[in-house]
């Protein structure tokens, strides 16, 4: 008797062959690992001025178009003088918080004084933002990473879920690439422009910038976090910044959507 | 040590008639022939520190340090065989860092030193091992508060105020009782350790040696591991000194 | 994509779905847990006096959303993870407990269906609340709530809810709430289960449909 049920009532081997176990042992359809982003955070934006890197993220953790949580941290501190932003999905950032602050840990053990900078952390997220996208199991956001080069200038980059990157004066994720770039490159279009902008200059437009975004993003909050990297000192976290000044009071002269005048 | 060359101690992991593991003793001297290692638990902090005999003028100074820290908040210091207690301090990282991707907060240090002890008795069950030549000294701040506790060779661990290891143990152990432990403050504990490894500092037999301290404190340090600041090691040094001079005096008016 | 709809998607075709209303609040001497008791499958109630409140530790306990299967199975691995704990170490604070809910549904995301709220009191950090939605990330809160019937009563909760309340005065904003999400949500009913937890333990408060509706 053969005990291979798949053997059982099938057509002759002499006559049609080896059973191709192949077909038999295949899978339902293709194999993904690649997943959606369930909760989210929407853009970080960020611009170089003579002085450093500002950068502001809102504090909305969005659930499809739902606001389900209202005080998300988005911008990162990492170490004393890098700040990480951080947009797209929420568990995936706090896994990026976690290997972050191992990474931190490990950089303290030879205490010797050195500490890992922007373009460091910068190299060591864009590897692992690669790495996984290589796996097909990308981590779902983009990232900016703000702070100082090695020679003291102003360090400013982007990585995505793709393992793009890439670095300018100023920078957005998001919706902030297509409402807050054209703002602050009104300023600080090149890297030489930055010099020419002070950090009260800088908050302006970073400001203006996340009011614009509130407008038109419907995935944004009113309530942001500004954080300062300066080229001399500590990194500033201004938290709970509400958007100021906004213009809605032209809304009473809209009347209807044409010829409508009452 | 009578029981020498009774065959009992060519294999770990093998008693003796008399019930000891003679490996482990014999680690156990490993660590009295190095330089002697303290730390002092005090009011809201661990203070470290070693003496590091210098074997040579040509190794670079302050390099090869004998304190290392295993997580931000724990810090270790040891006596015995460098590369056993470096070993150990890997093993001490690596299970933090695992405890921390499990339960996303940093690991008590009562369960750091179950844990690192456990590695070690390890080492005194095989026959294809020997066991560690280091006690280790680890100590931290965690939400409970600050703790101190040495490991042995044997894997044993124990809770201390005031630890010693090394050459000079019994001389610090005497001078640790004499503090106000665990009430004494984390500055006056680093000075307190300063004199503590120059009275157990024996001239006679080494002549150079590296004053090394560390501490981890809520009120200092912010509950990171780290080493004094330069100037507060100074100090400390100086103070340990001059009082270490007198002393000698004092020693030489005695024995008129 | 609607977040909503991919938690549907994801339950696998006549599984059993905990279409729910739940919710976890601190107050000033703990927390309270709150819960419908509708189990669902399609429009079928396969279920109407569930308990979605799972203790997984003495006064650690959990409020499931999603799949059955999924909770059931994740609150079970969390119960043994912590009582393992508590025999190594000490007694598990409410945050080991919720990072051990978030580590098995972040790294198992692309399998499972399951919101959970992860309520607990210790004496150190008193009563804690922790949310853990679908992707696998860990949100602490004064208060949450979740389940499909919880997207009726964000405005409800939102004004209402205030911090350092009394027991009775969270016991009726949980009942208020969930009579809401109740009425509004076709996928959550039943009576509405409470778990009280301080100091003093464990307390079981329940609540029929005779008592908490109002008229319409």
């Amino acid at each position: 008797m053969d005990h291979m049920p798949e053997n059982w009532g099938r057509p002759r081997n002499d006559v049609y062959g080896e059973y191709q176990s192949a077909i038999h042992n295949a899978g339902q359809g293709p194999q993904s690992r690649t997943q959606t982003p369930s909760i989210t955070g929407t853009s970080v934006i960020a611009m170089k001025f003579d002085n450093g890197v500002m950068l502001a993220a809102d504090n909305l953790g969005s659930y499809g178009s739902l606001a389900r949580f209202t005080d998300q941290e988005r911008l990162i501190k990492v170490g004393n003088e890098t700040v990480v932003g951080i947009s797209g999905d929420a568990s995936d950032q706090q896994y990026i918080e976690l290997l972050l602050e191992r990474l931190l840990i490990e950089d303290n053990y030879p205490q010797d004084g050195h500490h890992l900078r922007a373009p460091h952390i910068y190299e060591y997220l864009s590897r692992v933002m690669y790495n996984r996208r290589s796996k097909i199991d990308p981590l779902w956001n983009a990232i900016l990473v703000a702070g100082k080069n090695d020679d003291g200038s102003p360090f400013l980059g982007y990585v995505d879920l793709l393992g793009v990157t890439y670095s300018s004066p100023s920078i957005a994720t998001g919706y902030g690439a297509y409402l807050a770039i054209p703002l602050m490159r009104k300023i600080v279009s090149e890297e030489a422009d930055a010099k020419n902008v002070s950090e009260e200059q800088a908050r302006k437009v970073i400001d203006e910038c996340m009011k614009v975004l509130f407008y038109r993003d419907a995935r944004s909050l009113d309530k942001y976090t500004v954080a300062t990297v300066t080229l001399d000192g500590e990194v500033k976290m201004d938290k709970n910044v509400r958007c100021q000044n906004m213009n809605w009071r032209f809304a009473e002269g809209i009347r209807g959507y044409g010829t409508q005048k009452q | 040590m009578t029981s020498i060359g009774t065959g009992y101690d060519l294999s770990n992991s093998v008693f003796s008639p008399d019930g000891r593991n003679f490996q482990v003793e014999y680690a156990s001297k490993a660590v009295e022939a190095d330089g002697t290692a303290i730390g002092i638990r005090c009011a809201d902090g661990v203070v470290f520190a070693v003496e590091k005999i210098v074997s040579s003028k040509l190794l670079v100074p302050g390099a090869n340090k004998k304190i290392q820290t295993i997580d931000r908040h724990v810090g270790v210091a040891y006596s015995g065989l460098t590369p056993d207690g470096r070993h150990l301090v890997d093993r001490g990282r690596s299970e933090s860092y695992s405890w921390r991707g499990t339960y996303k907060v940093p690991i008590s240090v009562p369960t750091l030193a179950d844990r690192l002890s456990g590695y070690v008795q390890a080492y005194t069950c095989y026959s294809s091992v020997r066991p560690f030549g280091v006690s280790v000294i680890v100590g931290g701040v965690d939400d409970s508060g600050p703790h101190l506790y040495t490991i042995e060779p044997s894997g044993a661990f124990w809770g201390y105020m005031g630890a010693a290891t090394g050459k000079g143990r019994q001389a610090a152990k005497s001078e640790l009782e004499k503090l106000d432990l665990p009430n004494i403050s984390a500055r006056d504990a680093v000075k307190a350790a300063a004199k503590i490894i120059y009275v157990a500092h024996d001239d006679s037999k080494d002549k150079d040696f590296e004053l090394e301290i560390s501490w981890v404190s809520t009120s200092e340090t912010g509950g990171l591991h780290q080493f004094v600041p330069k100037e507060l090691l100074e100090e400390a040094e100086r103070l340990a000194k001059a009082d270490d001079d007198d002393e000698d005096d004092d020693d030489e008016m005695d024995e008129d | 994509m609607n977040g909503i709809s991919v938690d549907m998607q994801a339950l696998k075709k006549g599984e059993v779905n905990l279409g729910t209303s739940i919710m976890a609040v601190t107050f000033d001497g703990g927390v309270i847990l709150g819960a419908d008791s509708r189990t669902t499958t399609g429009a079928f109630i396969a279920n109407r006096v569930t308990d979605k409140l799972t203790q997984v530790h003495d006064t650690i306990w959990c409020c499931r959303s999603g799949s059955a299967a999924d909770t059931q199975a994740v609150a079970d691995m969390v119960k043994y993870h912590l009582q393992m704990y508590s025999v190594l170490y000490e007694k598990p604070p409410t945050k080991v407990a919720a990072s051990i809910f978030q580590e098995i549904c972040y790294s198992n995301k692309d399998a499972l269906s399951a919101g959970i709220i992860c309520a607990g009191y210790d004496d150190k950090n008193g009563g804690e609340v922790y949310s853990i939605p679908l992707g696998g990330s860990l949100h602490k809160q004064p208060y949450a709530i979740a389940g499909s019937g919880s997207t009726y009563i964000y405005g409800y909760c939102n004004t209402r809810f205030k911090p350092n309340m009394t027991r009775d005065e969270t016991v009726d904003f949980v009942k208020g709430a969930l009579t809401e999400a109740i009425k509004w949500d076709g996928s959550s009913g039943g009576v509405i289960r409470m778990v009280v937890l301080t100091k003093n333990g464990v307390e079981r408060l329940i609540f029929y449909p005779d008592e908490y509706q109002k008229d319409y």
